[in-house]
């Protein structure tokens, strides 16, 4: 063992002698090879089961067992799975799911917006307790964790199986105040003054000075909400179990005991869940990654 | 004109701080306070029981069996996690030609939810036609019950949140590493440091305050765990996956005994402020 180490000692120092390359191929050749591996961990899953979903069902286990790579190719392609899943009438849970995290959008990034600007504009009486306690410490308490007592609120207010239900308790959200108030913060104090001097409203300093140079968190705020309304599950399965209002993630999952043996439409709705956000983080994976590791930095 | 400044920043919360109080706060007192009511089996009304929820959990094997669970499971995922979130980020922090394409693909598991992960790797697993015994058949390896045996369930429900875990954590530690000088190294290499002594003396104290913060949000995470148990193995078999957010809903939802369930959620948000707690004591001695 020891000498094993000895010699890699010895061969890396008689390569830095012979001059860098040498070392520097044989450690990438070990990263990419380590990469690599992890990728296949990642992508095999998602290929088999996006391969599968255009198989016919009895088919789908096919080349898994024995594995084979034609199981993460769709070699017997057919567009059934997907077919009878939209008559079955996934499409609605699908436009449910839209309407909801873009609602999300719109209106929680307006509520998060004005407080996230007040938070990081103004000196006011009792700011930093509110911030402390309020904002902090729904922050600190996960939301599956007070979800059945939420429940048994929303309830109580007659909103069980209602888009109000679904939509409002999630609209408040402190991590999407912390990156706004972030922002807002930065912003240089004369581009405000000067709007303040021609008499605009504190609102209209907002709206037509601050948000058109807000890009960055406006993309990473959006996509944060969306993507964490469109993967929601928990708070949807509580509050709004009737068919009509089922989002994406509720139908397959009850799909799974309900049609647990037609895999390939099973795995096509969970593909479906899983396209939309990939292919909005893919290509504003900067604004992604800064938004959901920011707060965790601070 | 100094009024009307004093009152706007107020009406600028007021939505948001109006949400927060009613669906996030609210909700957490009336866990405790539901927790010392009962549903009363004569007359179907919500009777004050004080710590009778309390009693029946705390004599009751099952919810002492989910949180053993619970914390074995933890003991073993959270290490796991942050120890190949740490090597991953550390790959991924290479200047290599390529190095964001594997970034890009490395995010794809973070973008995909808990639902869809479970429900595919329910399907890989599949002690009789699934992906991973099909190689293990390849390699001469016998057929193994991952789902489905009380040595294996929880290995299984550990592999299915890393698939996600690990690359989510990994960008925490990875902007940690973005954040560390290049000159810093530089000099610990001019001075002779090999790249272990460089590891474990410069960068692991930097990244410090993120391990610290994602050991926790990491530990709180896990500790919520629900979704892929209700798609996999429903807490079973012999309740050796029975994960403590899953029992509070089967109390709460599939039984009915939101009592017990509230109670049950007050010690697991006492739980959690432990976590956070410590959190907190641990980031504070270090400014």
């Amino acid at each position: 063992m020891s000498d094993a180490i000895n010699s890699t000692t010895a061969r890396a120092s008689s390569a830095k002698r012979h001059g860098k390359p040498l070392r520097a191929t044989f450690t990438s050749g070990i990263v990419y090879t380590l990469l690599i591996i992890g990728v296949l961990i990642v992508v095999i899953p998602l290929m088999w089961a996006m391969a599968a979903s255009f198989t016919p069902n009895h088919k789908v286990f096919e080349y898994a067992y024995p594995f084979t790579w034609r199981a993460l190719l769709p070699v017997d392609f057919t567009m059934e799975a997907y077919d009878n899943l939209f008559a079955r009438g996934f499409g609605r849970a699908i436009a449910n799911t839209f309407f909801l995290a873009i609602a999300t959008v719109i209106i929680g990034g307006a509520v998060n917006a004005l407080a996230g600007f007040a938070f990081g504009r103004f000196e006011f009486r009792g700011k930093n307790v509110l911030f402390l306690t309020i904002i902090m410490l729904s922050f600190l308490v996960p939301v599956d964790l007070t979800a059945i007592p939420r429940y048994i609120l929303v309830n109580s207010f007659g909103w069980i199986n209602t888009w109000q239900g679904l939509l409002i308790p999630g609209l408040a959200n402190s991590l999407v105040i912390f990156l706004f108030r972030q922002f807002f913060a930065d912003i240089p104090q004369e581009l405000i003054d000067a709007a303040r001097v021609d008499g605009a409203t504190w609102l209209r300093v907002l709206i037509s000075i601050i948000l058109p140079i807000s890009k960055p968190v406006l993309v990473a705020a959006g996509l944060l909400m969306f993507i964490s309304q469109w993967n929601s599950f928990f708070w949807p399965l509580l509050v709004a179990p009737r068919q009509e209002l089922r989002v994406v993630q509720v139908e397959i999952s009850l799909a799974v005991g309900q049609y647990g043996t037609i895999w390939n439409e099973l795995l096509a709705g969970s593909m479906i869940a899983a396209v939309v956000p990939i292919l909005l983080v893919i290509p504003f994976q900067r604004y992604y990654v800064e938004a959901i590791t920011g707060t965790g930095l601070e | 004109m100094r009024v009307r400044q004093q009152i706007i920043p107020y009406l600028f919360l007021l939505p948001a701080l109006i949400l927060l109080i009613v669906f996030n706060l609210l909700p957490t007192i009336a866990t405790v306070v539901e927790s010392t009511f009962v549903i009363s089996l004569r007359s179907g009304e919500r009777v004050f029981a004080g710590f009778a929820n309390y009693n029946r959990i705390f004599n009751d094997p099952v919810f002492w069996k989910s949180l053993q669970v619970t914390v074995v499971f933890s003991l073993i995922v959270n290490p796991l996690q942050i120890a190949l979130a740490l090597g991953l980020s550390m790959l991924i922090n290479q200047k290599l030609p390529g190095i964001g394409i594997f970034r890009s693909i490395y995010l794809l598991p973070v973008a995909v939810s808990l639902n869809v992960t479970a429900i595919v790797w329910r399907l890989m697993l599949d002690q009789n036609t699934g992906m991973i015994n099909g190689i293990l058949f390849n390699l001469g390896i016998e057929r193994q019950p991952f789902l489905h045996s009380v040595d294996l369930a929880l290995w299984s429900i550990i592999m299915i949140a890393s698939w996600i875990g690990v690359p989510l954590w990994s960008l925490f530690i990875l902007a940690g590493l973005q954040n560390i000088p290049p000159p810093v190294l530089e000099a610990a290499k001019i001075d002779g440091a090999n790249a272990w002594q460089s590891f474990t003396r410069i960068t692991l104290p930097l990244l410090r305050r993120v391990l610290a913060f994602v050991l926790v949000a990491d530990t709180v995470a896990n500790f919520l765990l629900f979704a892929p148990i209700l798609l996999t193995t429903q807490g079973g078999p012999q309740l050796s996956t029975n994960l403590i957010l899953y029992e509070t809903y089967r109390r709460g939802f599939v039984y009915g005994d939101l009592g017990a369930s509230a109670a049950m959620l007050s010690v697991m948000l006492v739980i959690v402020f432990i976590i956070v707690g410590l959190e907190l004591y641990v980031l504070r001695g270090q400014d």
